[in-house]
């Protein structure tokens, strides 16, 4: 049987704009929670820029710790938008979609948020800034195009431009219902937004080719965004638990893992704050658990061949890099919290009809998921920098302090706040594709069974 | 990445592990020479200490038989080192003479290098330096005094390079074996560091690197290709120890 | 909104019954003067692969590994293409995808030709050296166990892995035997009653099936990574020295769908235009399937730049040594061959929509794919068999070219032979199209109306 009362398009426009031309009671609360934190981060990295870098718990040899942790977190939490957006717009998957504007939007922010990182976490930020804007052409010397740290901004600036294009065309026509509905500024606003917006069907048709056409040219930037971070670490011969030819696909594997995940907790989230309970459906948190076992059960396969090979040369320091991060207080501790969260527990339930229909089961799973990522990022930076090669005089240990904790907060609250100021102006939920899915899913009987079904058009 | 001039100078070095006593002269000269940060107590709680060449020291057997080792690590300069193509800025890179070079100004702090230096002998500057009052008249007015937020390492001396190959251009000449000492080698005690022209091949630096007992640090695993040259220990021959 | 679909003008698919003559009275079915000539001529071949496998020996003997790395290529090539190919009917299913249904029989046909491969790689128990030898044990994922168990564990994952591909053909086509069995004659209908004695089509016999063939899936699914894992460790990697790869055998296995899938294309296509089947497979199918072999085919260059980039950035002599042996040194022709075969062509012809719409198109693409993939295996295979010294800690030389004998060149006809010859037996048992799977999706999707357009209602049941 369909789940959710079949909606009309007036209904629908109601139910979905309500976020974006009335505000909810608790929005103001939150938003300015958030600012709050976000410019007590502002400032704490005014203070790091300061001090030095000494404010962290880095040291030498853990180099990189808790901020390159976080900016691979963020990079993996990107990855949701092309899954959910890109491949299953290809593979026409109709569940997906309430969530393909919410996931392209927590794309954008996350790649934001992971662009800031690599500032934040440099020496001297200040020059880096300067350093590119203007670029100094006068001497003659171009950014090292060897370094995976130039390949970075390369790979993750292409993926938001990507995303931002693909945001922008899938809410043309959304722009068009928001400007016949609003007078004065915000009139005007939508109205240079979207473009001249008719909803002919010419312009229909090519609104549907630029998405098919972006969908389709992301998917390699998909694959490769997050093999490209993963090979900031894989290509250091010097630091043997990084130096895996398995990085790459292991970190995007992980990237769809966590970055769905994500989109799971975003989902119950739009449910809940603005009552959207006949979009986001427990059919949708199925679908999305089910994706997730498949996604889970290859991650954990990567993870056990990258630990098996890891131990393969049976020399010193990658058995040192192996019991530190497994046996060693308290690694030991944070990497069977990162197994129970990220894999056995959320999978195990996941397992079961009940939990993967029940909204608040699946939020606390996502969450823990991505609890997990976190910590399998931050277990593969840090023990192998503390045991690197056998000088075992020179090996050290690593403690987050304050200040990263702060800047961690920090890009949580950005990214939140963010999406709640977007969903103050703009639908979270895509209007035409509500109402598209109204058309394409139906009902079919079989016999004595009625069994949900969807509209194909003729090959 | 070498450049294209080529130079009559390739810059290396030999290292005596059997004369080292441990002593550490070479550690406080360096720190005196390139106006390197202090290393208080606090900045060895916080694991941040700067030891352009550090001795390393093991300890080996069971007491009453212990016996400590002891090995000065300094960079290596090494010929294909793993430093070098990660730094986005170009920071660090292999000049003529062999040597690997950290350009301060350029330096935005990514510490990329320092994760790459299998020998762990990058230092990252997390403070800004601070000396008291009363050395600063000690600061070496040839080097320069690094920000918070740079990487520094071992440079051989570089100011006593220049300094050196600047004389020698002036009387029309090369540099000479044994006219340059770097800080370190200067002041060890036992002679166990010799530095010099790695092609000039009578120099001592050069008869020295064929030695028998040569080795070098982790090139044939990583084909780092250094140029500091160890000499192994000379074990002692059992029963020698009762002879007195 | 419902109310705008309306049923449709008229519905020209096959009906039950029209499906199920066809199905089982198919061209493709029948043992004909031209399927027996057939069966002569891929008999002969084979025969003449015997031949050639014996007068290795004779000439070669077991000892000497250099010449038996052709041998070793042949079985991973097997490994490569039928035992991927099963894997079509596992993973669309997940996704609930209709268009699978006419080809899932015929991806699980390949199964049959596991028989071939099963045997195949039991001469490799006797190939393999031990993994200590002289008191020198080599690197392997065995670590510290006893020196047989790659030979032991790598025999029990092919040797499982073919018995569950056999077993899951057996389950899918047991409502078809049981059709023919009640509607088919002859010698068909015999084998028929052997295999299906049975099966009658109750409501609890469809559903243990269907949870048969769920759990054999997941077995088989499993046993792949397992068999590709174990196989692609300890036959290739662990014979070179310094050679740490841990993408190795997940590209080894990502190849082998590549390839799996551009069999099934292959035989999807020899079914369509000869086998009488044009009214159940068509370019739907074709098309999809086109598209994940696009992917794939992508996907072989993700796993193989993986594992280069880092290879080639660490600059370490071992490395570049490792690059010499499998990419620019003495198997570069090969390498070529599989870069251009598996990838490039690939990639710029199934990229053009013409070329995936077409029945012709990926068939030509599958063709060249699957010459790359032996390309590949030959690649991989030949070079870590003729090195020398296997015990050593880093690899130092890199042994010549070994090219193909005569006898190598016989054993793979045979090889083609064999599996041709197996692949053609089991359609003469079992319909190549499933009907069950064909009655099935017939239920499942209709045509219909939606305001003036033609559409298809696709059920999805959980």
């Amino acid at each position: 049987m369909r789940q959710g009362r079949q909606l009309d398009e007036i209904r629908i426009n109601k139910e979905l704009l309500n976020g974006a031309l009335e505000t909810p009671a608790w929005w103001k609360w939150a938003v300015l929670i958030l600012f709050t934190i976000v410019i007590s981060g502002f400032v704490v990295f005014g203070i790091q820029t300061n001090k030095g870098l000494g404010v962290t718990g880095l040291s030498r040899p853990v180099f990189w710790g808790a901020y390159i942790t976080t900016f691979v977190f963020w990079v993996g939490i990107s990855h949701a938008g092309i899954m959910i957006s890109a491949i299953l717009r290809l593979t026409q998957a109709e569940w997906r979609r309430p969530v393909t504007r919410a996931a392209e939007l927590l794309t954008v922010f996350s790649l934001l948020t992971a662009l800031s990182f690599p500032v934040i976490h440099a020496g001297r930020p200040w020059r880096i800034i300067y350093w590119i804007f203007p670029y100094d052409f006068a001497r003659g010397l171009w950014p090292n195009v060897r370094s995976p740290l130039v390949w970075d901004p390369a790979a993750i600036g292409t993926y938001l431009t990507g995303s931002t294009l693909f945001l922008y065309v899938a809410l043309l026509p959304d722009l068009g219902v928001l400007r016949d509905r609003t007078t004065g500024w915000k009139h005007a606003m939508y109205g240079a937004l979207s473009l001249g917006w008719r909803g002919n069907p010419r312009q229909w048709r090519l609104q549907t080719v630029a998405g098919v056409l972006l969908s389709a040219l992301m998917l390699p930037i998909f694959v490769s965004v997050h093999s490209i971070v993963s090979w900031d670490f894989a290509v250091t011969p010097g630091v043997e638990g990084w130096n895996s030819t398995i990085f790459a696909p292991y970190f995007v594997i992980g990237a769809v893992h966590s970055g769905v995940s994500a989109v799971v907790t975003m989902m119950a989230l739009m449910r809940w704050l603005w009552k959207w309970d006949n979009f986001i459906r427990p059919e949708h948190f199925d679908a999305l658990a089910r994706l997730l076992i498949v996604v889970a059960v290859a991650w954990f396969g990567f993870t056990i061949v990258e630990i098996l090979f890891s131990l393969y040369t049976l020399e010193g320091p990658e058995l040192a890099f192996r019991d530190m991060q497994i046996f060693q207080w308290p690694w030991a501790g944070l990497f069977v919290v990162f197994l129970l969260t990220g894999f056995f527990i959320p999978v195990t339930m996941w397992l079961f009809k009940g939990v993967r229909n029940s909204i608040a089961l699946m939020f606390w799973t996502s969450i823990l998921v991505n609890i997990g990522m976190w910590l399998e990022r931050f277990l593969i930076v840090v023990p192998a920098l503390a045991r690197k090669q056998p000088f075992v005089y020179t090996w050290g240990s690593y403690q987050p302090s304050i200040v990263e904790f702060a800047m961690m907060a920090w890009s949580f609250a950005f990214v939140s706040m963010n999406m709640l100021l977007f969903a103050r102006f703009f639908p979270l939920i895509p209007l035409f594709e509500s109402k598209e899915a109204m058309i394409f899913t139906t009902e079919m009987k079989i016999g004595r069974t009625t069994i949900p079904a969807v509209l194909r058009e003729q090959e | 990445m070498v450049t294209q001039q080529d130079s009559p100078y390739k810059w290396g070095m030999v290292v005596d592990v059997d004369r080292c006593t441990g002593c550490q002269a070479c550690v406080l000269a360096c720190q005196v020479e390139n106006n390197i940060p202090l290393n208080t107590e606090n900045l060895y709680k916080q694991q941040r200490i700067f030891a352009w060449i550090r001795i390393e020291r093991y300890w080996e057997g069971e007491f009453p038989n212990v016996k400590a080792r002891f090995i000065p690590i300094l960079c290596q300069q090494c010929g294909n080192a793993p430093c070098e193509p990660v730094c986005p800025v170009f920071a660090t890179y292999h000049n003529n003479e062999g040597m690997n070079v950290q350009v301060y100004n350029r330096c935005v702090g990514t510490r990329y290098c320092a994760n790459g230096c299998p020998y762990h002998v990058r230092f990252f500057n997390y403070w800004e330096p601070v000396w008291p009052e009363s050395l600063r008249n000690q600061l070496n007015p040839d080097v320069t005094v690094r920000s918070r937020g740079v990487m520094e390492k071992c440079s051989f001396c570089v100011q006593r390079i220049r300094r050196a190959e600047r004389k020698a251009r002036g009387e029309d000449r090369l540099v000479l074996d044994g006219e340059i000492q770097t800080a370190c080698s200067q002041a060890c005690p036992t002679d166990a560091l010799v530095f010099g022209n790695l092609k000039d091949e009578d120099s001592r630096v050069s008869t020295m690197s064929h030695d028998t007992r040569h080795y070098k640090l982790l090139d044939e695993k990583l084909g780092t290709d250094p140029s500091v040259v160890y000499l192994a220990r000379v074990e002692e021959k059992e029963g020698a120890a009762a002879h007195g | 909104m419902a109310s705008r679909i309306t049923a449709a003008a008229h519905d020209d698919r096959p009906t039950f019954q029209e499906a199920a003559v066809d199905i089982v009275n198919a061209p493709s079915t029948a043992l004909s003067s031209t399927t027996a000539r057939w069966f002569l001529i891929l008999g002969a071949m084979f025969v003449l692969g015997v031949v050639g496998f014996v007068l290795k020996i004779v000439d070669a003997g077991m000892d000497d590994r250099a010449s038996w790395g052709y041998y070793v290529a042949m079985v991973s090539f097997l490994l490569s293409t039928a035992a991927g190919a099963p894997m079509l009917s596992i993973a669309p299913v997940l996704a609930k995808a209709n268009w699978i249904r006419p080809v899932m029989r015929i991806s699980q046909l390949f199964s049959a030709i596991g028989v071939l491969t099963a045997i195949m790689s039991i001469p490799l128990i006797f190939l393999l050296p031990p993994l200590v030898e002289d008191e020198v044990r080599r690197r392997s994922i065995w670590f510290g166990s006893p020196a047989y168990f790659p030979h032991m564990w790598d025999t029990i994952a092919i040797f499982g892995l073919v018995f569950i591909g056999l077993a899951l053909l057996w389950s899918s086509s047991l409502p078809d035997l049981a059709a023919i069995r009640e509607n088919g004659g002859g010698r068909r209908q015999k084998w028929a009653r052997r295999l299906a004695p049975g099966f009658i089509g109750t409501w609890g016999q469809w559903k243990a099936l269907k949870m048969r063939m769920g759990v054999l899936s997941a077995f088989y699914f499993l046993f792949l990574v397992f068999t590709h894992v174990l196989f692609a460790s300890d036959y290739i990697h662990a014979l070179v020295p310094g050679y740490k790869d841990a993408i190795f055998p997940m590209y080894h296995a990502l190849t082998s769908l590549q390839a799996g899938v551009a069999s099934v294309i292959l035989a999807t296509y020899f079914f369509w235009k000869y086998g009488g089947f044009d009214r159940y497979i068509g370019i739907n199918q074709m098309w999809n399937l086109a598209k994940l072999q696009f992917a794939l085919s992508l996907l072989w260059f993700y796993f193989f730049f993986s594992a280069w980039i880092v290879f080639w950035y660490s600059r370490t002599p071992q490395n570049e040594k490792v690059i010499e042996l499998f990419d620019h040194g003495p198997y570069m022709w090969a390498f070529l061959g599989t870069l251009f075969f598996s990838f490039i062509i690939p990639m710029w012809t199934l990229m053009w929509n013409f070329i995936r719409v077409s029945m012709r198109g990926p068939t030509i693409l599958a063709v060249v794919i699957i010459f790359g993939t032996l390309l590949d295996r030959v690649r991989l295979t030949v070079g870590p068999w003729s090195i020398e010294d296997i015990n050593e800690k880093f690899l130092t030389e890199i042994p010549e070219t070994v090219w193909p004998d005569l006898w190598d060149i016989f054993m793979f006809i045979g090889m083609f032979g064999g599996a041709a010859f197996l692949f053609l037996l089991v359609t003469r048992l079992v319909p190549a199209v499933s009907l069950w799977e064909i009655q099935q999706s017939r239920l499942i999707s209709k045509p219909a109306m939606y305001m003036r357009g033609e559409v298809e209602i696709v059920g999805k049941p959980d």
